[in-house]
């Protein structure tokens, strides 16, 4: 048997033929060491992991979650949302249905066995009053009824061990004498984190949670069996300062502290995270003295010999973030400390003392430069998750970015999001579309509109869908660039991106391209799209009973009409202006007296002056001069215009009437 | 004459691309407020600011400046040209020199200033140094706490310095400078000995909380698998055909060769040659396991010592 071929079957090794000698009994002193290399293990995804690395995003298609039915694909950020929480929820819906109903999914077929495939047994099995029951409820997560079946030991007269105690006051702490909510998966994203998306109502939020997010009850359960054990070890004291500074019953949480510290017992490190975190919510004290607490708890910490992990720092300077201004040299001393004792930042860390810097964002005063430092510093690396807030990090880098204006900077962020796994912590869809929002309207701004158009193909929609303001920011970036051509293409896109309803991105299309003269073909696309654009506000007619067409967008609609040649929808469009109330613009009348001329039309130059008349605008004059002169009118076309403009007061009274026909 | 039409053409151009140089201006202006503003928030240190208003007056005379001091800054040939183009128009040589050369001195001050990283064009360059002079007055007046100052030591050192310097010293400072001094690092690196507890419920939805930071929807059909193979749901890439099946350890010589468990039957006879043929059978089946195997030849043995007196009838020996 061949040594070569011992071992597990799970493994693949490569041998190495080569180094044995080939012949044998040749030449015995020529024979070389025989060396056997070590084998090499796989990991079970190796494969797998090797062939996802050779597939790249395809900015054409749809990302890869949302391609199901083609219908359904989304075409919005709201989509998308819906798209995947209608996933996660059939998914749910069938494991509640194969759980209510375990004795019909018992078949198992699969070789080898599946576990997760099976139902899932949440009903407690065992029935008798024992710790093992106890055990198994706490095992469950059942609060109500490991309570019950401790209370029901205790009565029995059975000793419950310490640290099955200990799990039961874990159980408790940590829910707050509450049972788990079953359905975390909808409201975890959507929960306290949003608190740091808006810096203006940071502080308004994070107060009022802590006026009105006392969850802890007095006297609840956990408090009870916590006097209940005969033997409290420092464990006990510590999940209960934990659950209490979760809960927020800060002062609680202190005094256990104190109690704790009496009868000389030891706090671990989660428990001092926990205590600091305490210290700087506790209202009533001023910065000054909450950073001396907690100087104070760090010291006791070095002194009874705990060491301080992540959490530690990131605590402090999550905390130092509400002490605004105060808390930035401590917040720098802090992080000096904790590469001094070699613990690594993690993106979190950067994060907090980004928004300790920046939270405030009043351009007047100067604005921190440490975050070039930070960028100095994480250039390059690549990341692996420490502390659940390192998601929210590039999202406040590009926060930065964008309000100092600073293209290269953002450059560098992105470059870092794009370092290794690092992509994996743009966070959820609110975040990533943020940051992408950030970063492309900074682009519109500062880059080269080339450069700029190769960005929006690449992004847009298949990293994050525009919002309609990001789409304003693009299009005022092709205005500066004089590259109005692409209009067109933009509303084409608007329109895929669920922003077809949107006003005041109709009303800055339109605007641009109204404003200026152009070649003729350009303005036969612009006038197509115009056409495009007032169907669409027609169709919004038909839905609301109140229509509401804005009067710019009706100016810009007729003027690239007439531009384009396209007359006669011009010359409708005039009715439109009476039937909606809008009062058309001077350089409109002036456009549409033009055309009467060339198409040498009395009948429409005096509709124009009627149109004015009727409005009762200051240009009605001038306009009737116009006509006066430039064409050739009749007697009575001329009385019935000298009627409408005389400053007579019966002309006033006349043009009253002609206003309240007009409506 | 030549460069006379060159310089008029390239005022007009100038003139062209004011949209482009007031865009220039206005990226450029956030930043150079918020430079003086920051140096003025310590009065005491007033070198920054007279350094600033040195340039200030600089800028704003410049076009004023009288001609000697602004042949000074120019190279002798340029002057010599100017002057000789002066010489060969016919129009007034003084006012032609001078103006030649308050041209070639506006593009010698403007390529200084872009080559320091100033943004600005000589010719709206005093709009903002007015607008510089007149923030500084009102920000002076306003008082700040006391610890404020030391915030702003740290980024008063900052604007000291070049700006291609300024990567580099904001480095060190932020890393560089006083620090809580409470733990000492030989006593967190000690290796203290840590019990081996099991997680508690805390450790066990931390590292949840943990895992969801990184979570992002799926990127294509490889990932996806991945998620199935760390589920259990898919089998292993390279395939084993034997994956999760272990057969209690036991090796396939076990499997065929057993004529081992026949050592307590006779060694002739038609019991030999029965229980033969049962190994042979054994040893080709592959649904049985190797105790289930054994446990099949015991039977045998049992049942043959339970009818040891049908045997003794027949003459077959059995022991």
């Amino acid at each position: 048997m061949c040594p070569l071929f011992s071992g597990s079957w799970g493994t693949r090794f490569y041998s190495g033929s080569a180094t044995l000698p080939k012949v044998e009994g040749t030449n015995i002193t020529g024979i070389e060491e025989v060396v056997i290399p070590r084998k090499k293990t796989w990991d079970k995804v190796a494969v797998l992991q090797a062939l996802a690395s050779t597939v790249s995003r395809d900015p054409t298609a749809a990302p890869y979650a949302f391609q199901d039915d083609p219908y359904l694909i989304p075409a919005s950020s709201m989509e998308s949302r819906l798209f995947l929480l209608a996933k996660k929820s059939g998914e749910n819906a069938a494991k509640f249905i194969i759980n209510l109903h375990p004795k019909y999914f018992q078949k198992d077929i699969a070789e080898p066995h599946i576990p997760c495939l099976m139902p899932e047994y949440f009903e407690p099995q065992i029935e008798d009053i024992s710790e093992a029951a106890l055990k198994e409820r706490i095992k469950l997560k059942k609060v109500k009824a490991s309570v019950d079946m401790f209370d029901q030991l205790l009565q029995a007269g059975t000793t419950v061990s310490l640290e099955t105690s200990n799990s039961l006051l874990d159980l408790l702490c940590y829910y707050g004498d509450r049972e788990p909510s079953t359905d975390n998966h909808f409201q975890q994203s959507e929960k306290s984190e949003e608190l740091e998306e808006d810096t203006g109502e940071n502080d308004k939020k994070s107060k009022a949670d802590d006026q009105f997010g006392v969850t802890w009850r007095a006297k609840n359960n956990a408090e009870r069996i916590f006097a209940l054990i005969p033997e409290k070890n420092s464990y006990s004291y510590c999940t209960m300062i934990r659950g209490m500074v979760k809960h927020r019953a800060l002062v609680q949480a202190l005094n256990l502290y104190a109690e704790l510290l009496n009868n000389r017992l030891q706090a671990d490190v989660y428990t001092f995270n926990a205590l600091i975190e305490a210290t700087a919510l506790n209202m009533n004290e001023k910065s000054e003295d909450k950073w001396n607490n907690i100087l104070e708890l760090l010291k006791q910490m070095a002194a009874q010999k705990v060491k301080p992990n992540l959490q530690t720092f990131n605590n402090i300077l999550k905390c130092l973030r509400r002490f605004h201004a105060f808390g930035r040299l401590p917040g720098l001393q802090t992080f000096r400390e904790m590469k001094a004792i070699g613990i690594e930042p993690s993106l979190a860390t950067y994060h907090h003392v980004i928004q300790l810097f920046y939270h405030h964002e009043n351009p007047s005063k100067g604005s921190s430069r440490i975050i070039y430092d930070i960028m100095n510093e994480i250039t390059g690396q690549k990341f692996t998750p420490k502390d659940p807030d390192d998601d929210m990090f590039f999202q406040s880098a590009m926060r930065v970015c964008s309000f100092l204006r600073d293209l290269e900077l953002a450059y560098q962020v992105h470059g870092l999001l794009n370092t290794g796994d690092n992509w994996k912590f743009i966070g959820p869809d609110h975040r990533r579309n943020f940051y992408y929002s950030k970063f492309f309207s900074l682009l519109c701004l500062m880059e080269q509109i080339d450069v700029t158009l190769k960005w929006y193909k690449d992004l847009v929609p298949s990293v994050f869908f525009p919002r309609s303001q990001t789409l304003i920011d693009l299009l005022q970036a092709l205005d500066v660039a004089n590259r109005l051509e692409v209009i067109p293409q933009i509303w084409k896109d608007s329109k895929e991106y669920g922003h077809t309803f949107r006003s005041d991105l109709k009303e800055e299309i339109l605007m641009l391209m109204a404003r200026d003269q152009h070649p003729p073909e350009l303005q036969v696309a612009f006038a197509d799209c115009a056409a495009d654009i007032k169907s669409t506000y027609e169709s919004q007619d038909a839905r609301k009973t109140a229509p509401d067409w804005p009067a710019n967008s009706l100016n810009c609609i007729a003027v690239l009409f007439l531009r384009a040649g396209r007359t006669q929808e011009a010359w409708k469009m005039l009715g439109l202006f009476r039937k909606h109330n809008k009062i058309p613009g001077n350089k409109l009348l002036n456009e549409f007296m033009d055309s009467a001329k060339a198409s040498n039309s009395p009948a429409q130059a005096i509709e124009v002056v009627k149109l004015a008349g009727a409005f009762s605008l200051p240009i009605c004059e001038a306009l009737t001069q116009r006509v006066m002169a430039d064409f050739a009118i009749s007697q009575e076309q001329k009385e019935a215009l000298g009627n409408l403009t005389s400053p007579t007061s019966d002309s006033d009274s006349d043009s009253d009437s002609d206003i309240s026909e007009g409506i | 004459m030549h460069e006379i039409s060159k310089e008029t053409e390239s005022q007009e151009s100038v003139k062209e691309n004011t949209k482009k140089d007031l865009l220039d201006i206005i990226k450029g202006m956030k930043i150079e407020l918020s430079t003086v503003n920051v140096q003025t928030t310590k009065p005491s240190s007033t070198r920054q600011l007279k350094s600033v208003e040195a340039t200030i007056n600089r800028l704003q005379k410049a076009p004023g400046d009288a001609p000697k001091k602004r042949t000074k800054s120019l190279s002798p040939e340029l002057v010599a040209a100017a002057s000789a183009i002066a010489d060969f128009l016919p129009f007034d040589k003084q006012t032609t020199k001078s103006e030649l050369l308050r041209q070639l001195q506006q593009h010698e001050e403007v390529s200084k200033a872009q080559k320091n990283g100033g943004r600005a064009k000589i010719s709206v360059s005093n709009i903002i140094s007015d607008m510089k002079v007149a923030k500084s007055a009102t920000i002076r007046a306003s008082t700040r706490p006391v610890h404020q100052i030391q915030f702003d030591e740290g980024s008063d050192d900052y604007m000291s310095q070049k700006t291609s310097d300024v990567k580099k010293s904001l480095r060190k400072n932020m890393l560089k400078g006083k620090r809580l001094n409470i733990f000492d690092l030989k006593a967190v690196t000690e290796e203290t000995s840590e019990t081996e507890t099991t997680p508690s419920l805390w450790d066990i939805e931390f590292a949840k909380q943990l895992a969801a930071v990184n979570e992002q929807p799926l990127q294509n059909g490889f990932a996806e698998m991945i998620q199935w193979t760390k589920d259990g749901k898919l089998w292993e890439f390279p395939i084993n055909n034997e994956a999760g099946f272990d057969d209690e350890g036991s090796e396939f010589h076990e499997h065929i060769f057993l004529d081992i468990h026949l050592k307590d039957f006779p060694k002739q006879g038609p019991i030999r040659h029965f229980m033969e043929l049962v190994t042979c059978g054994l040893s080709k089946n592959p649904y049985l396991s190797v105790k289930q195997k054994i446990e099949h030849i015991e039977w045998f043995r049992n049942y043959f010592n339970e009818k040891q007196d049908i045997l003794k009838e027949n003459g077959i020996e059995f022991n």
